[in-house]
């Protein structure tokens, strides 16, 4: 009785909401849900808040589900319940590449759009992929970084997460191949690759032990978080003339930056979270709305951002490449030292 | 009746029916109505279909709880479950990907957990005197760094040729087979469990076993086949748990011996031995698959769901002894 009284008074607010076309969200009515890898990711939420933001804006409505574990299982369960529901569009960020593929493609199945974000399924099980920034973009990124800050020319040392970490090493390749067909690199030597594991203290004894065998070291890239925290502290606390720069979190490395001798590191570089949470919302309103299928060479305007053009992914399907990582500097480290 | 479930709330004889009613399966039951009275109320999306849809993820671990409980009724436990569906999963994915037929495939798992179970077994029945929750600790820590090692860098593995998986994780009509599954091995192990010689000894061993020694039980021979066994159910779960993944990961069947426990307490399988069902076990793992079902439909935070079910178990576990408490004062009153 009660589910009949309430489906009366959806389907009459329903009707009044289509009566009244004055609201100009692109995806009025439409059901949205955002699902994480799990809960208590601070750095997926900037993403999520952003993607409920700018989705919210447009007319839709979002839900933001985490599975119990951040394991591929879980959130098997999560897929199944939301396609029980009448969701217009799922959008994840995967545990695992390819064991969500037969959930993802029941869903698609029932007409339910899918797009992966921060973290890709493989291409079968999903109709795009928002990436938050190519890999060629970080290497280049990172290597005119290295390249400003020795003045041009020198002896730069990379430390990295783990030998096996797929994408530090994507870079890392990224960041080679670039040296060898670009002369304006030419004076740059890239004297050892380190790998600090992730761990902090192993990170400080490679930093020391680069130091101590390169007293000519000008720059160390730590394209990891983990690591350039470690850097940063170690080259800090000894005053050491060797710069720093690579791939950090605000929040860990506000004292650390600064373009004054007393700061290790003068900037460095990560996603741009809430331009990915913008960029995967509109996207996904744009899958809905069948604006786009997430086939190549497709192209769409994504509001503000501006327009993009549909590419081939790494992994042989397609993606929208966000663009470079955003530099943080001085001037705005403070700001975002507060959301990540 | 009242003494094999050892549930029964009021221990004075009455009639068959009100027994049946009073009785802790009769309780399981009105809450099973009762929660699906409620998940349908509060989900818009909650009905049969979508129940069936969502099911089979949870089914296989209900396969867990069968043995458990047998284990569980021995007044024993075994923790390196999850550990075992991995390990199977994991070699079931390396078997199939070399392209074997995938019955060998079905052999590979169900051999590899047999394995499992046996390594279990025979620490075990060798040094009786080991606690069953450490031994199946550090094996819990072994299978599963096998399993590690095996899958080396990256974790995960996905089988190539999907077909066989696929076909395991078919339906007929709307009823997926693994529901069969289910409840055809919940029968079979129910009636072995109630009505066999085989489950007799099982609970005499669990109410005391050095008295079922010397009654000429053979003890150790049956805690062999009871820890083997539940080795063999989870290279099944693990079987099915692939046919919803395509794949297996460091993280596959993390927990489940945990979940497999609380369906079988909650059931009223006592885990200090001897008393419970499989009944009640079944129903109990139903109750819980369609909580979790139908408030996962709306959304709610995963840890909250758990929470729930952890708050029923508690309740489910202490109030038989609240009641009891509650009528042994009544008759002090008196």
């Amino acid at each position: 009785m009660n589910k009949k009284i309430v489906s009366a008074v959806l389907c009459g607010a329903m009707i009044l909401g289509s009566a009244v076309p004055a609201m100009a969200g692109t995806a009025d009515g439409k059901k949205i849900a955002l699902v994480g890898k799990s809960a208590g990711n601070a750095f997926f939420e900037i993403a999520a808040a952003s993607f409920v933001e700018t989705a919210e804006a447009e007319g839709a409505t979002v839900d933001t589900v985490y599975p119990e574990a951040a394991t591929a299982d879980a959130q098997i369960k999560v897929l199944d319940n939301l396609i029980s529901q009448d969701y217009d569009a799922i959008c994840i960020s995967a545990n695992d590449v390819n064991a969500l593929q037969a959930k993802l493609q029941e869903a698609m199945d029932e007409g339910i759009k899918i797009s992966c974000f921060d973290s890709a399924t493989n291409p079968d099980s999903r109709q795009i992929f928002i990436n938050q920034a190519g890999t060629v973009a970080v290497g280049q990124a990172l290597l005119d970084a290295v390249l400003d800050i020795a003045g041009g020319e020198g002896q730069f040392a990379i430390l990295s997460a783990t030998s096996q970490a797929a994408n530090q090493n994507a870079w890392i390749d990224a960041m080679k191949n670039i040296m060898e067909s670009d002369d304006t690199y030419a004076n740059l030597e890239l004297v050892e690759v380190a790998y600090g594991d992730d761990e902090p203290q192993k990170s400080t004894d490679q930093t020391a032990a680069l130091l101590e065998k390169y007293p000519d070291l000008k720059v160390i890239c730590a394209p990891t978080t983990v690591g350039i925290a470690a850097a940063a502290k170690y080259l800090q606390d000894n005053g050491s003339a060797c710069k720093l720069t690579g791939l950090g979190l605000p929040s860990e490395m506000l004292e650390y930056t600064g373009a004054d001798d007393e700061h290790s590191c003068p900037y460095f570089y990560l996603w741009d979270m809430q331009g990915l949470g913008k960029l995967s919302a509109l996207t996904t309103i744009a899958l809905v709305n069948e604006d786009i299928t997430g086939a190549l060479d497709e192209t769409f305007t994504a509001g503000d951002l501006g327009d993009y053009t549909i590419t081939e992914a790494d992994d042989g399907g397609t993606e929208v490449v966000l663009g470079a990582p955003l530099q943080f500097n001085p001037d705005n480290i403070e700001e975002m030292a507060k959301l990540y | 009746m009242a003494g094999k479930s050892g549930r029964s709330i009021n221990n004075v004889p009455k009639s068959p029916v009100k027994q049946m009613i009073f009785s802790w399966e009769g309780i399981l039951v009105l809450l099973f109505i009762a929660v699906n009275i409620f998940c349908a109320n509060f989900s818009e999306f909650y009905n049969l279909k979508s129940l069936l849809r969502q099911m089979p993820v949870y089914l296989a671990e209900i396969f867990l709880m069968l043995p458990m409980a047998y284990i569980l009724v021995l007044g024993e436990i075994d923790i390196s479950v999850g550990s075992i569906v991995c390990l199977s999963a994991t070699m079931a994915c390396i078997v199939s990907n070399t392209g074997a037929p995938f019955i060998v495939v079905i052999l590979a798992a169900l051999l590899v957990g047999t394995a499992c179970g046996a390594v279990n077994a025979f620490v075990l029945t060798q040094f009786e005197e080991l606690p069953p929750m450490i031994v199946t600790l550090a094996t819990q820590i072994i299978f599963r760094g096998i399993a590690e090692i095996v899958l080396g860098n990256g974790g995960s593995i996905s089988v190539t040729n999907t077909e066989g998986f696929s076909a395991l994780g078919g339906k007929v009509g709307r009823i997926p087979y693994i529901l069969f599954l289910v409840l055809i091995l919940g029968i079979i192990a129910a009636v072995i469990l109630g009505k066999c010689t085989f489950g007799r000894r099982v609970y005499a061993i669990g109410t005391n076993r050095l008295a079922a020694y010397y009654s000429g039980i053979h003890v150790q021979k049956i805690r062999f086949i009871i820890y083997t066994l539940m080795g063999t159910i989870s290279g099944l779960c693990a079987l099915f748990l692939i046919s919803s993944s395509f794949g297996a990961n460091t993280t596959t069947g993390n927990g489940f011996e945990m979940d497999a426990i609380a369906m079988a307490v909650f059931g009223g399988i006592s885990s200090t031995g001897g008393k419970g069902n499989i009944v009640g076990g079944l129903i109990s793992a139903f109750i819980i698959v369609c909580l979790r079902v139908g408030l996962g439909q709306r959304n709610i935070h995963p840890q909250v769901i758990l929470l729930i079910i952890g708050v029923l178990l508690i309740g489910a576990v202490g109030l038989p002894n609240i009641v009891k408490e509650i009528q042994k004062k009544a008759k002090m009153a008196k």
